[in-house]
């Protein structure tokens, strides 16, 4: 670090303008160019205590904060700060001496080294009324990219088990973006670290059936007392409770209660509090007065990279499967909106090609997924039939249909007939009148001839896997 | 035979189905969907979705599954009313034509907590549906997507091979007996899906009681031909 002294010379601040004036007119700026929500959450927190010598110190309540605004909004802010007259080479940001969560001389960062010895599962817990954990749901499992670095970050701190910094954390974003997975990891985490805290994680229709439950058997006391004895509580998918009025309620005093007891809450919803439907005002508002954070719809990288993570571990598990170049590239392009189906995915060309012994090529794979790649299982019409596959011959439809005999004609009409008694449930009288009133015994002729002609011809055997798929497509 | 011909009132009754594991026949059709259902033990986080036309064999998989492990069959429609909780606790659940769910938001978010209690308790799923999740028309995207990660199988619309073995089976369960030679003649002339053998098969035996006559090649060109376009022949 700079000693200030040796800067001495180089103050800024105008003798007759407040640190703070600048630092208000740069505020004002920087709520335009880094957007409403993420300004109430990271710039407007921020106090400046003091602006000299090019360094401008800012008070944050937490190392994490400071950390973050540092990584994310560092040359906004030096942008604003020069934009009004104040230059600055760099920001420091110290923690509030006041803040009295924190012991001092207690390092905020996280302890690099684990415990030895894996926490007794749960032992604290026992009579917490929890969800099971999945135990693949890990920090080390999580994959972290641009749209859930934040969420990850704020995730591990809660994780770390120090002083509550933000309360309750937050958590929403549209569905399998890993919400959950950061939930159960939170607390695996905990349970390691600091066994001796009373984790409690489960989801809100969960907590509601407790309540109900705890109603009808007039235990309702035994509720209050076993929810509010807890030292972290996390609940999970909190828009189930919107809408049921004494659930929402024992739940707004539940999380008051821990609250004030400065016990960490972790909350997921689908969508921002705000955007709840049928939640009450103030639960919004309490729900709002922590960190949220959202976990945005992932991009082509993260996927990618949670593809190569999972198929990593399944490549161990079945070690005699293959797996070729391009069939991550492809799911990571295809499937984008969700990663509970994206890593489903994979998950089911596993145990497919491992139960049909082959190895899972792009082909396997359109075959496998094609519930989720296609847009839909059409109906193929026999006359959709007929024009696929005159066009694919380069022959006139009428002629496909017709009573031309030609060799170049005759073999794509039976391609057609086999395809149309393939592909449709017509009965083949039925086919037979859409091939220009053929009987029957035709089309059984030209099918059976196709059935022949594939097993020894590949270039018409992979003709017909093309057109298959060209229809059902 | 002059006048009318004597007639029989014909009640369909519905014919017993067999669903054990030796009345399951494999086919090119159905023969992966059969071996993944068998190897329930090692599907993916205990969960399959079996997929496929009316009559392709879905309810017979499931009860062979249920059989096997001890499951629980119960509607997709109407899950909302089942004692969750209850049935998880009893063992495996299958649940048959989940689509259904996507009609009543309640059912819907029933299979929801279906889904996450069976995870929780470690028991094992099998849904069954006659389309393919995409298209069930779910409201309840969290629902969708559990439904969508599954390992799935699907049963493929009848082969040949198959149908013949549905022909015969429908037969034999209403104990008719049949020409040999029938089978392969109503499989070249009808509409190759297991409905129609079934109508089909139903209809013949009504028409053979009615007419106190053996099923024969002649009495199912009569029906086929009645059924279809008389432009045919």
């Amino acid at each position: 670090m700079v000693s200030p002294q040796r800067r001495q010379k180089r103050t800024v601040v105008d003798k007759n303008e407040m640190p703070n004036d600048t630092w208000g007119k740069a505020r004002d700026e920087l709520r335009q160019t880094v957007g409403k929500n993420n300004f109430v959450t990271w710039i407007e927190p921020l106090k400046l205590s003091s602006l000299a010598n090019g360094v401008a110190r800012f008070e944050v309540p937490t190392t994490f904060f400071g950390d973050w605004v540092s990584r994310n909004y560092s040359d906004h802010i030096r942008h604003q700060l020069a934009n009004h007259g104040s230059p600055v080479d760099r920001l420091e940001f110290a923690v509030t001496r006041n803040a009295a969560t924190r012991p001092n001389g207690t390092s905020l960062e996280p302890a690099e080294t684990r415990p030895a010895a894996p926490a007794r599962a749960a032992s604290n817990n026992d009579d917490l009324p929890g969800a099971p954990l999945d135990a693949r749901f890990t920090f080390d499992s999580f994959v972290v990219g641009k749209p859930n670095e934040l969420a990850h970050a704020a995730a591990r701190r809660v994780a770390e088990g120090g002083p509550v910094t933000f309360n309750p954390l937050f958590l929403y974003g549209g569905v399998g973006l890993g919400k959950t997975h950061l939930m159960h990891a939170i607390a695996h985490e905990l349970q390691a670290r600091r066994p001796e805290l009373r984790v409690l994680y489960l989801s809100a229709e969960q907590f509601m059936y407790r309540f109900v439950q705890a109603l009808r058997d007039r235990q309702i006391m035994d509720f209050k007392g076993l929810f509010r004895s807890v030292d972290v509580l996390m609940v999970d998918d909190v828009q189930f409770i919107a809408g049921k009025d004494s659930t929402q309620d024992e739940f707004f005093h539940t999380f008051n209660a821990l609250v004030d007891q400065n016990k960490q809450i972790v909350i997921s919803a689908d969508r921002a509090p705000g955007e709840i439907k049928d939640l009450e005002e103030r639960i919004k508002s309490r729900l709002q007065c922590g960190l949220v954070v959202d976990l945005h719809p992932t991009d082509y990288e993260l996927r990618l990279g949670i593809l190569q993570q999972k198929a990593e571990f399944y490549r161990q598990q079945y070690r005699d499967l293959k797996l070729a170049d391009g069939v991550l590239e492809f799911l990571a392009h295809r499937i984008t909106t969700n990663v509970r189906v994206l890593e489903g995915a994979l998950t089911r060309l596993f145990a497919f090609a491992s139960l049909v012994g082959r190895e899972i090529t792009l082909e396997l794979t359109q075959d496998c997924l094609a519930d989720i790649l296609r847009a839909s299982d059409r109906k193929v019409t026999v006359e959709e039939i007929q024009r696929k596959v005159a066009e694919h011959y380069n022959v006139r439809l009428s002629d496909l249909i017709g009573p031309k005999r030609l060799r170049s004609i005759a073999r794509p009409r039976q391609i057609a007939m086999y395809l149309a008694k393939q592909l449709t449930p017509r009965s083949l009288p039925e086919i037979g009148r859409r091939f220009g009133g053929r009987d029957h015994t035709t089309i059984m002729h030209g099918v059976r001839k196709i059935e022949e002609l594939m097993a020894t011809d590949s270039q018409l055997a992979d003709d017909l896997q093309m057109l298959k798929r060209l229809l059902q497509g | 035979m002059s006048g009318p011909e004597p007639r029989q009132m014909a009640f369909d009754l519905p014919a017993l189905d067999a669903y054990g594991r030796d009345d399951f026949f494999a086919s090119p059709a159905n023969r992966l969907a059969l071996a993944t259902v068998e190897n329930w033990a090692n599907w993916p986080d205990g969960r399959l979705l079996l997929t496929g036309p009316a009559g392709s064999g879905k309810t017979h998989l499931a009860h062979i599954w249920a059989a096997e492990t001890g499951a629980t069959i119960v509607p997709g429609a109407g899950l909302a009313a089942a004692r969750l909780d209850a049935l998880v606790a009893a063992g495996d659940v299958a649940v048959e034509d989940a689509e259904a769910v996507a009609r009543d938001p309640a059912d819907q978010t029933a299979l929801f907590h279906l889904l996450n209690l069976t995870a929780a308790q470690g028991r094992r799923v099998l849904l069954t549906s006659a389309i393919s999740p995409r298209d069930w028309g779910l409201g309840l995207p969290d629902l969708l997507s559990r439904v969508q990660a599954m390992q799935a199988a699907r049963l493929d619309a009848p082969d040949d091979a198959l149908l013949s073995a549905v022909l015969v089976k429908l037969f034999a369960d209403r104990q008719l007996v049949v020409p040999e030679t029938l089978i392969p003649y109503l499989l070249a002339r009808m509409e190759r899906s297991v409905e129609a053998a079934r109508d089909l098969v139903a209809a013949l035996d009504a028409q053979s009681l009615a007419s106190r006559k053996p099923v024969s090649r002649a009495m199912a060109a009569k029906l086929l031909d009645k059924a279809d376009d008389p432009a045919e022949y």
